[in-house]
């Protein structure tokens, strides 16, 4: 079974597109989203609609998904993510809102667990970046392979021991063999935003026969996106970051 | 099962038929074992009383030779042929003698020497000896006889046997005249005479008084009886107990559903008890399912706007009707609750779970929903025919790739949505002329956005055993390697137009034993392809980690597979 995991599409729906374009292509059985379908980007409608329609998909909620349904408060955001959100609240179609709110914060699949997150407090929004957060998420699943998102940088995170975690920088496109037995957390990079200093689209395809991660990066029109968000009245550093990656 | 309150019911024809049935057998059964233990009791002392009276008889013949041949001869032998000292020579005298003597220290043993023409008086035969000469007297072979007989209000066990006159006895019993002066001088010359050899003599007997034990025996009897009496009563009241509880009160509840409507009817209660209304409600329910399935003599259902003509199919919690729209004139189908469903809040639940699975998920091998009516939910119209009729030799070759695939791709929707079917089974698997498979009922399924009711409420394995996952069977629910399970059996029979296991009653463990071992599909289909009796052993593998853990890989593998 080929399952395609993505995450933090942030309205960016040239990115999305050509992400499912992409994937069409690799004999991919069933997709996850791991949430942040909206924020930052000027299309969050219609990559709502386009995700809802997905076959075979399922999808999580992100901060930005619940912020701008007003779940939790869109003040303790950054300015520009502030300003996103209370733009899309316009933006978004009461079926959208709806479908929205009915997402789920975490899903249990056989041996993996996913999350926007963490695991640990996942309505928390904290980043697993570094070996204490990764250390937290371990403890709180059971699972072999633990998949987040939201902090838009693709990452391997092996469990080596007790105690020990590794970090596998993913630069581009790459394959990671997971037929160890370890244990690991994999963020699958952002499709609307990446902040790895890299503009293309990141998602990952994970392959359970063959026991193997497949990073993919898809690139897009960005400057057409950067033009979007120009001409939605969205704040200027947001069409700056899909420009240089950060 | 509980069954609640329904109010009193008349249950006095079944309850009294069952008390007096078992009165009778108990009461009985009593009776005849007190009669057993008298019969038992009488037997044993008859036999006792034989061996003794046997002895006694044995001990006075030892007697009477011993005169006969010994002191006889002897006294001849030293007085001379004319003696006859009576005390030392009659062998009548002498066991006689010694025997009352014996009667002194064993007075419950008493011998007796009759005869019906005695020297002796004393041992003249009574009316019984004088019966019992006679009925020796008509047969000579007759050697013995014994019995229980009563004298003087007492009853004695007597044993009886014949004794004959020798030649040698002749001389005191034949003619007065040449009988010994001695014997003439104390007895007489009137009785004991004229009598030939090999003429009766007389009777000996022995009587051993038997009332005692008798009385015992039979007072025995009473306590068992009484025993017997008493136990059965407390028995009858157990039973009477236990089968108000355990059937009365259930059947009651029942009887209840079926009288309601009889009371409308009929207000008179018709002969035979509640088990012949049970029965006749039954057989006009069997009467009413038939009509319903032919659509004839029954009157159609209005639902809303729509028209239920005739069951299609029976889903796990449903009936799928066939049926039409008023207006515009269209062909529908009717999913409806089983009544059953409807009222078991925990049904109902599981039936909820099925209509909002069918209005949510869409894909081209679910019925499309048209509208819900109240419980009812209103489907395209439903083609083609179940997927049963695979069975026995109608097995796919050419159809098959086409017709797994849609229901790879269906089962793989579900699971990718969290919902995991738990009931495919041919039944509920339609295929039309164009290949198009439908599913029309997902009754068991659950979904990981809600709780199950099933697994909450800890029902056990629901649905056909037969298409049933190992874990399943075991009361694991929500495992999607379940369904996988279900597809292989499908898979199975597909391909060898034969079903995997026995369809009959089992326990459920002789079913887990059963799917640990599967007969394989070439021993159907010698010809089937290697690849594919692998993908059907590996998705019916017992141990769930052995199977196929996706679908999409069965898929893939099918896909990839000779499928000659």
């Amino acid at each position: 079974m080929r399952l395609m995991i993505f995450s933090d599409i942030h309205g960016n729906l040239e990115a999305l597109q050509g992400v499912l374009a992409d994937a069409a292509n690799r004999n991919v059985h069933r997709r996850i989203c791991l949430g942040d379908l909206v924020g930052y980007g000027p299309y969050p409608d219609k990559c709502v609609d386009l995700v809802r329609g997905l076959k075979n998909c399922r999808v999580l909620a992100g901060n930005h998904d619940v912020a701008a349904l007003w779940q939790t408060s869109p003040y303790g955001m950054s300015s520009a993510a502030k300003e996103a959100i209370l733009w899309t609240m316009d933006q978004l179609s009461d079926a959208s809102k709806k479908y929205l709110a009915a997402l789920p914060d975490r899903l249990d699949l056989a041996d993996m667990t996913f999350v926007h997150a963490n695991p640990y407090n996942p309505r928390g929004w904290r980043y697993v970046l570094d070996r204490k957060h990764a250390l937290r998420s371990f403890a709180a699943t059971k699972c072999r392979n633990l998949f987040i998102g939201h902090s838009h940088r693709p990452l391997v995170i092996v469990k080596k021991h007790l105690l020990a975690v590794e970090f596998q920088t993913v630069a581009g496109s790459m394959q990671f063999p997971v037929n160890d037995g370890k244990r690991r957390i994999i963020n699958c990079g952002s499709v609307g935003q990446p902040r790895d200093r890299n503009t293309k689209s990141c998602y990952l395809i994970f392959d359970s026969r063959a026991q193997q991660l497949e990073f993919h990066r898809v690139a897009y029109d960005v400057e057409k996106t950067a033009r979007a968000v120009h001409t939605a009245g969205l704040p200027e550093v947001l069409s700056r970051r899909l420009l240089k990656g950060i | 099962m509980k069954t609640g309150n329904r109010g009193q019911v008349s249950t006095t024809n079944l309850k009294r038929r069952f008390f007096l049935w078992s009165a009778a057998i108990l009461i009985g059964g009593g009776l005849l074992l007190s009669a057993l233990s008298f019969w038992n009791t009488r037997r044993l002392l008859m036999t006792e009383a034989m061996a003794k009276s046997e002895v006694i008889l044995q001990e006075v013949e030892a007697i009477r030779s011993y005169v006969k041949k010994e002191l006889r001869p002897k006294m001849f032998e030293l007085h001379g042929q004319e003696t006859f000292i009576i005390e030392a020579m009659s062998t009548t005298y002498v066991s006689t003698t010694i025997m009352e003597r014996f009667a002194r220290a064993m007075p419950d043993y008493i011998y007796r020497r009759a005869s019906v023409n005695p020297h002796n008086p004393r041992n003249l035969a009574d009316p019984f000896e004088e019966e019992m000469l006679d009925w020796f007297e008509q047969d000579s072979t007759r050697s013995f006889w014994q019995g229980i007989v009563r004298k003087k209000g007492k009853a004695f066990f007597i044993s009886m046997v014949p004794d004959y006159f020798a030649p040698a006895c002749i001389r005191c019993h034949g003619r007065v005249e040449d009988a010994p002066q001695s014997l003439i001088d104390r007895y007489g010359d009137k009785g004991g005479y004229r009598f030939k050899a090999g003429d009766l003599a007389g009777i000996d007997s022995v009587a051993v008084p038997v009332s005692a034990s008798l009385k015992e025996a039979w007072q025995g009897s009473l306590v068992i009886f009484f025993i017997t009496l008493l136990t059965t009563l407390v028995w009858l009241w157990l039973f009477n107990l236990l089968f108000q509880r355990l059937v009365i009160e259930r059947l009651g509840a029942m009887v209840s559903i079926v009288s309601e409507k009889k009371e409308g009817e009929d207000g008179t209660a018709g002969p035979g008890d509640e088990l012949d209304v049970l029965n006749a409600s039954l057989g006009s329910l069997r009467h009413y399912v038939h009509s319903a399935r032919k659509g004839a003599s029954l009157q159609p259902n209005f639902i809303g706007d729509y028209v239920a003509v005739q069951p299609i199919a029976a889903g796990a919690m449903s009936w799928l009707y066939s049926g039409y729209a008023a207006e515009p004139a269209d062909k529908v189908a009717l999913k409806i609750g089983f009544n059953e469903v409807m009222q078991n809040p925990l049904y109902r639940a599981c039936f909820e779970t099925e209509l909002q699975l069918f209005e949510t998920i869409t894909h081209p091998c679910l019925p499309k929903v048209r509208e819900r009516v109240a419980d009812v939910l209103v489907l395209e119209e439903i083609r083609g025919r179940s997927l049963l009729t695979l069975r026995q030799d109608h097995r796919m070759d050419d159809q098959l790739l086409a017709v797994f695939s849609q229901l790879c791709d269906l089962t793989a929707s579900f699971h990718a949505a969290g919902v995991v079917h738990h009931d495919l089974r041919p039944q509920i698997l339609m295929l039309d002329e164009d290949q198009q498979l439908q599913l029309i009922d997902m009754g068991l399924a659950s979904t990981d956005r809600q709780q199950d009711p099933i697994a909450a409420a800890g029902l056990g394995p629901q649905g056909d055993l037969l298409y049933m996952a190992p874990e399943q069977i075991q009361g694991r629910r929500g495992d999607p390697r379940s369904d996988i399970y279900g597809i292989g059996v499908l898979l199975y029979l597909a391909a060898t137009g034969h079903l995997p296991f026995a369809e009959e009653r089992k326990s459920l463990q002789q079913w887990l034993q059963q799917k640990e071992k599967v007969t394989t599909p070439r021993n159907y289909r010698a010809s089937l392809s290697l690849s594919l009796e692998g993908i059907i052993l590996k998705a019916m593998s017992y141990d769930i980690k052995k199977r196929y853990q996706w679908v999409e890989d069965l898929w893939e593998d099918l896909n990839n597979a000779d499928r000659k």
